[in-house]
């Protein structure tokens, strides 16, 4: 499981800096986008790509209002394994990445 | 004997079902052993039509003693404050509740309906229904502020959706064996000895609130509701993981978010579409913080807990 975690974070890793797009703006901060990017990501093809797209997948933490949006303190992330749980998105990470469905 | 009357208003029966579901004391328990003398009761009850009717008048003229009155639903005031969509022996319910409380010794507004409104009341409120002594936060309801029955309590507020049994039943017992100068009501007159705590007092999931794991999916053994799955536990007054449901288990410890059912803004008819069993945030933080947390404290003490949680508390360790 810890080997796979690797190779999918390193992979991502690679894709963030790439030429992929993530959506990192806007932020899902109201209701009806946070469910609209949920929605989105279970219509996807669930791809890995998809999902850091979607998502809006940083690799350094986004900051808004003093607030620093990490995974390291997202309610999603598995401090241990490294690891975003919702479902939605269920991706191994890092502590400083950031995306745009953070809540805390 | 205490003699007892139990009506329904605009209700679901549920609180006389998880009534009847009581078991320490049972309801049985409460005539033989507690001196209760149920009067009527819209499951017990045997009189029935001009029988009833003159039961009832029995009690409001004061030739039957009204020792405890219990209501159950939301007073109906429609339509345009008739109370005519709800009648009863041959008048509106409202006039009956207004007779009855002005004569009973006590009386017991059982259920969200009866208390603060609950489901009946909520907006557009086309029933035009009222609690007893409260809508919503609302003092005043359909009795009014200054209400107080003949023993010199107000209405004693008895909340939930239902209510579990023994809320009732202790109460019922403590009133009726004299008993009710022990108890001292709350703001919203919810007897201190059930709803000082919180729903979150006793819940299994405590730990994984402490450390800021969240369950992501309904029925999750591990993680705590309140982060993503809308769990009001931290908020609710409540005695749910202290008092067992069925002796056995609660919502919070069996996967469900706790609804916030005991508190006057039930159902909370102002959430966003979609978010019943989803924590609504502001930029990523709850909009509603457990009791007494500021913003400010509750980011710095999750960044703290979360960094500090150890590797156990990410993991299911409700084995079978």
């Amino acid at each position: 499981m810890s080997d796979d975690d690797d190779k999918i974070r390193k992979q991502a890793e690679k894709l963030l800096k790439g030429d992929l797009k993530a959506e990192v703006f806007p932020r899902a901060y109201e209701q009806d986008q946070i469910l609209d990017v949920i929605k989105r990501l279970k219509e996807s093809d669930g791809s890995l790509e998809q999902r850091l797209i979607i998502g809006g997948f940083t690799l350094y933490p986004i900051e808004d209002e003093d607030i620093e949006q990490a995974c390291e303190t997202c309610m999603y992330y598995l401090v241990h394994r490294r690891y975003c749980e919702l479902p939605e998105l269920d991706v191994p990470v890092e502590a400083e990445w950031s995306c745009r469905l953070w809540r805390i | 004997m205490a003699n007892l009357l139990w009506l329904q208003g605009g209700a679901c029966s549920g609180n006389t079902m998880s009534f009847l579901n009581a078991e320490e004391p049972s309801a049985v328990d409460l005539v033989t052993d507690f001196g209760i003398n149920i009067l009527w009761h819209p499951s017990l009850g045997v009189e029935l039509g001009d029988n009833m009717k003159a039961l009832m008048e029995s009690c409001v003229s004061g030739e039957t003693d009204l020792d405890i009155f219990v209501f159950e639903g939301s007073v109906v005031n429609a339509p345009d404050g008739t109370g005519e969509w709800n009648r009863f022996a041959g008048k509106p319910m409202k006039e009956w509740v207004k007779a009855l409380s002005e004569k009973a010794q006590f009386v017991v507004a059982l259920g969200d309906c009866a208390t603060y409104g609950g489901i009946p009341a909520m907006a557009p409120n086309p029933s035009e229904s009222n609690g007893l002594q409260f809508l919503k936060r609302e003092r005043g309801g359909f009795l009014g502020s200054d209400f107080v029955s003949k023993s010199g309590l107000p209405v004693i507020n008895i909340p939930g959706c239902p209510a579990h049994p023994d809320w009732v039943t202790q109460i019922l017992v403590a009133v009726a064996s004299g008993r009710a100068g022990d108890l001292t009501l709350d703001e919203f007159q919810r007897p201190k000895t059930f709803f000082s705590s919180f729903t979150q007092t006793g819940c299994t999931r405590n730990m994984h609130f402490a450390y800021k794991v969240s369950a992501t999916e309904f029925g999750q053994r591990k993680g705590c509701l309140f982060y993503d799955l809308g769990c009001r536990g931290p908020m609710t007054h409540s005695p749910c993981n202290r008092i067992l449901w069925n002796r056995q288990s609660s919502k919070t410890r069996a996967g469900m978010p706790c609804l916030g059912c005991t508190e006057p803004e039930f159902p909370f008819f102002d959430l966003a579409p979609g978010t019943l069993f989803k924590t609504q945030t502001v930029m990523g933080v709850p909009k509603d913080l457990p009791t007494g947390v500021n913003k400010k404290g509750y980011i710095k003490l999750t960044g703290a807990a979360k960094s500090a949680s150890p590797e156990w508390a990410e993991q299911d360790m409700f084995v079978v």
